[in-house]
């Protein structure tokens, strides 16, 4: 049987596997960052994930908007760099749309998952091609509606996100960075990852992983 | 007074900058905060930390947000969502040194929100005067009007018209109901707005240079004397 809701256990697995994914991959993030940037975003992920995690764990969310204002709010006073201010609007921009309901289904995900990215806009002014999250960010989420609008569940389009994020992190290799601190390289900020776009791509890649699975 | 707010990434940065604002400050200075660094000393911001720096400082007459750069104005930004005052917030996009000593200065002259935030914006014109380059738009212009007072004085400051003598003069000139300018007559630099610490220290004027101070407005007199009478002391810098 196919998953057609979303419940809290899957948003907290979700949140435990992009820990456990930005932890895996602190000194790449790191070292893509030292390339083009300050090179903290990997600490800075893995301090802010792991503080979420603990944050949740101490205090567990009855409702979905309760649990995205946590992760938002505890990822804004716990990264430090920009993308704490950037993931923590999202969070906040989701919890906000989901409002206090216990599980999603797909149109409600993709709803939540909308408003995040709206707010990240709206947050850090990034367009498509500015080499940064929103280009991971923004074909995933068109992958996902596209997906569902055409029949899939959940689980096939959190993977088609995560397939579209891949995509759009790697196509950030050649850009010449637009916003944030890499801007300031000009020209040679191309021929790297965007960081923010690969630790995008990490957050789908475990939104795809927490959906696939039968619920527990 | 209005409020104001640092945001740095880094404590010893704003702790420092903020050190350095406070130097040009005789008597009262306004109400500060800061909001540094991400907490166990990790470099970089924390949104709650400015909204609650906000909080602090906030007066009727507002708050002015002096950030350094990247996350500390995303995080302003996110912070505006959280603050639970309701006086009016502005974030500045001045440079973060300069524009601190200028809106340090001006706000504690009792100047408004719209005049300190101006201010701080124009603060890069100093160091352009400086540079023989030209000033940005953003610098306060002085008005045409002929003033209705003048006094030209010989500038008696060793170092000339630097940034402590030129808070004198724009805390001196924010005391009286009058608008003031001020022209470097030896070398035909300004006029420019006596309210403007940039403005004035753009001016770039040396000890022994004429320097004509012209006033209109209800105290205009008034102004022109305290003005005349202040240059004689080197605006606070000399033994009178």
């Amino acid at each position: 049987m196919s998953n057609s809701t979303v419940t809290l256990d899957h948003l907290v697995d979700w949140l435990a596997r992009y820990r456990d994914l930005v932890t895996e991959k602190q000194s790449y993030l790191t070292e893509l960052d030292s390339a083009i940037g300050d090179a903290d975003h990997g600490s800075n992920m893995m301090r802010g994930m792991t503080a979420v995690m603990e944050k949740i764990g101490a205090s567990p969310a009855a409702a979905v908007d309760e649990l995205f204002k946590s992760v938002g709010m505890t990822l804004v006073t716990s990264v430090g760099g920009a993308s704490g201010p950037l993931y923590g609007t999202f969070f906040l921009r989701m919890g906000m749309t989901a409002g206090a309901v216990t599980t999603l289904d797909g149109a409600a995900l993709a709803a939540a998952l909308r408003a995040g990215l709206e707010g990240v806009v709206a947050r850090g002014k990034a367009e498509s091609g500015d080499k940064t999250m929103y280009d991971a960010m923004a074909p995933a989420l068109d992958a996902l509606e596209a997906n569902l609008a055409s029949g899939g569940d959940v689980a096939d389009a959190a993977a088609a996100a995560f397939a579209a994020a891949v995509v759009g992190r790697d196509a950030t290799e050649a850009l010449v960075a637009r916003k944030g601190r890499a801007s300031y390289l000009g020209e040679r900020s191309a021929g790297h990852l965007d960081p923010g776009a690969t630790s995008t791509a990490l957050l789908f890649e475990a939104l795809a992983g927490a959906l696939a699975k039968p619920q527990p | 007074m209005i409020g104001l707010v640092v945001v740095s990434h880094s404590p010893q940065l704003a702790r420092a900058a903020v050190d350095l604002a406070l130097q040009m400050v005789q008597g009262t200075p306004p109400p500060l905060a800061i909001a540094a660094g991400a907490g166990e000393g990790i470099i970089g911001t924390d949104a709650t930390e400015v909204a609650r720096a906000i909080d602090e400082v906030s007066g009727a007459d507002g708050v002015l947000v002096v950030m350094d750069l990247g996350s500390a104005v995303l995080s302003a930004t996110l912070a505006l969502e959280f603050v639970t005052s309701t006086a009016e917030v502005r974030l500045s996009d001045a440079p973060f040194v300069e524009g601190l000593i200028a809106a340090v200065v001006l706000a504690a002259a009792g100047a408004s929100l719209d005049e300190v935030d101006r201010e701080a914006r124009s603060a890069m014109d100093a160091k352009r005067g400086q540079l023989d380059r030209p000033a940005t738009e953003a610098t306060p212009s002085a008005a045409a009007t002929p003033a209705e007072a003048t006094v030209e004085v010989e500038l008696p400051n060793p170092d000339g018209l630097h940034s402590r003598p030129a808070a004198v003069i724009v805390k001196t000139v924010s005391g009286f109901d009058a608008t003031v300018t001020i022209t470097d007559v030896t070398t035909g630099k300004g006029p420019v707005a006596g309210n403007s610490l940039i403005g004035i220290m753009s001016l770039g004027a040396r000890k022994g240079d004429v320097v004509r101070f012209g006033a209109v407005g209800a105290q205009a007199a008034e102004a022109i004397a305290a003005l005349d009478e202040l240059s004689s002391s080197g605006f606070g810098e000399l033994e009178s």
